[in-house]
C-alpha cells in the first residue's frame, strides 16, 4: 500500500506527537512537517508544501478510532 | 437557517452531488500546469451507520487521486481485526436550485457500491455538519445548514 514510509514515520514519533492528540499531523517520507487544528489545514499545508509529492495527514491519536459501517463493504484502491 | 426538504425513495435518503478534487489539491494541479478533473456526479445515500463516508472507485478514478491517509475500518464482514484502507482527500458539492453546499476537504474510502445502486455512502462526517431530519410519516428527508 501507500504511504508506507509515512505511516512508519507517525509510529516512530507518535508518543512525542500524543501532546497533539486530536489534531492533524502532516508527515512527507521521514519527516514530521507540522501538527494542525483540522484536516483541511493538514491537506492545505500538505499540498502548499509538497505539491503532488505523497503526503500522509493523520488524526494524532493515542487510541486510534476505527471507522465503523453498518453494511458489508468491499474496499479498494481507485 | 437554510434547509432542504427532498422525497424518500424506495433506496431510501439518497442525495445527488459532484465530487472532485479537493480545492488544495486543485490549488496545486494548477501551480503545476495540470488540468483539474473535472468533478463528476454521484448519487449517494445517507447513511447514519457509516462513520464516514466511502465513495465507488468508478466514480474517484478519473480524478487521478493518490491517497493522503489511512484508517482503520470495522465491517460486518471484518469480524474482529479491522481493515486498513487508503483514504483520499475530495471535495463534495450539493447541487441544488434552492442551495449549494460544498465541502472543500473531505477524507473518504473507496469501496465497490455499484451493486447497491449507488455510488456513494455519505456518512456521519458529512451528518457532522448539518441538522438531518428524517420523516417517514411524511416520506420527506430535511438538511439544514
Amino acid at each position: 500500500m501507500a504511504l508506507e514510509r509515512e505511516l512508519k514515520t507517525y509510529q516512530r514519533e507518535l508518543a512525542n506527537l500524543l501532546q497533539h492528540e486530536g489534531r492533524f499531523v502532516l508527515v512527507h517520507g521521514s519527516e514530521v512537517a507540522g501538527v494542525f487544528d483540522t484536516y483541511d489545514d493538514a491537506i492545505r499545508a500538505g499540498y502548499d508544501k509538497y505539491g503532488l509529492d505523497p503526503f500522509l495527514v493523520k488524526r494524532v491519536e493515542a487510541i486510534e478510532q476505527i471507522q465503523s459501517f453498518t453494511r458489508p463493504l468491499d474496499p479498494c484502491r481507485t | 437557517m437554510p434547509h432542504l426538504t427532498l422525497p424518500i425513495t424506495s433506496g431510501g435518503p439518497v442525495l445527488d452531488l459532484l465530487v472532485g478534487v479537493s480545492r488544495p489539491r486543485a490549488d496545486a494541479l494548477r501551480r503545476a500546469g495540470s488540468p483539474i478533473p473535472q468533478p463528476v456526479s454521484i448519487r449517494g445515500l445517507i447513511d447514519t451507520g457509516a462513520s464516514c463516508t466511502c465513495i465507488d472507485p468508478a466514480s474517484l478514478r478519473s480524478l487521478g487521486l493518490s491517497p493522503t491517509g489511512r484508517v482503520p475500518i470495522h465491517t460486518p464482514s471484518t469480524n474482529e481485526t479491522p481493515l486498513d484502507c487508503e483514504q483520499y482527500d475530495v471535495s463534495l458539492v450539493l447541487l441544488h436550485p434552492k442551495m449549494q453546499l460544498a465541502l472543500g476537504s473531505l477524507g473518504v474510502i473507496a469501496s465497490n457500491l455499484e451493486f447497491h445502486g449507488i455510488q456513494a455512502l455519505f456518512g456521519r462526517d458529512v451528518l457532522g455538519r448539518c441538522l438531518f431530519v428524517y420523516d417517514s410519516s411524511a416520506q420527506v428527508f430535511a438538511l439544514a445548514f
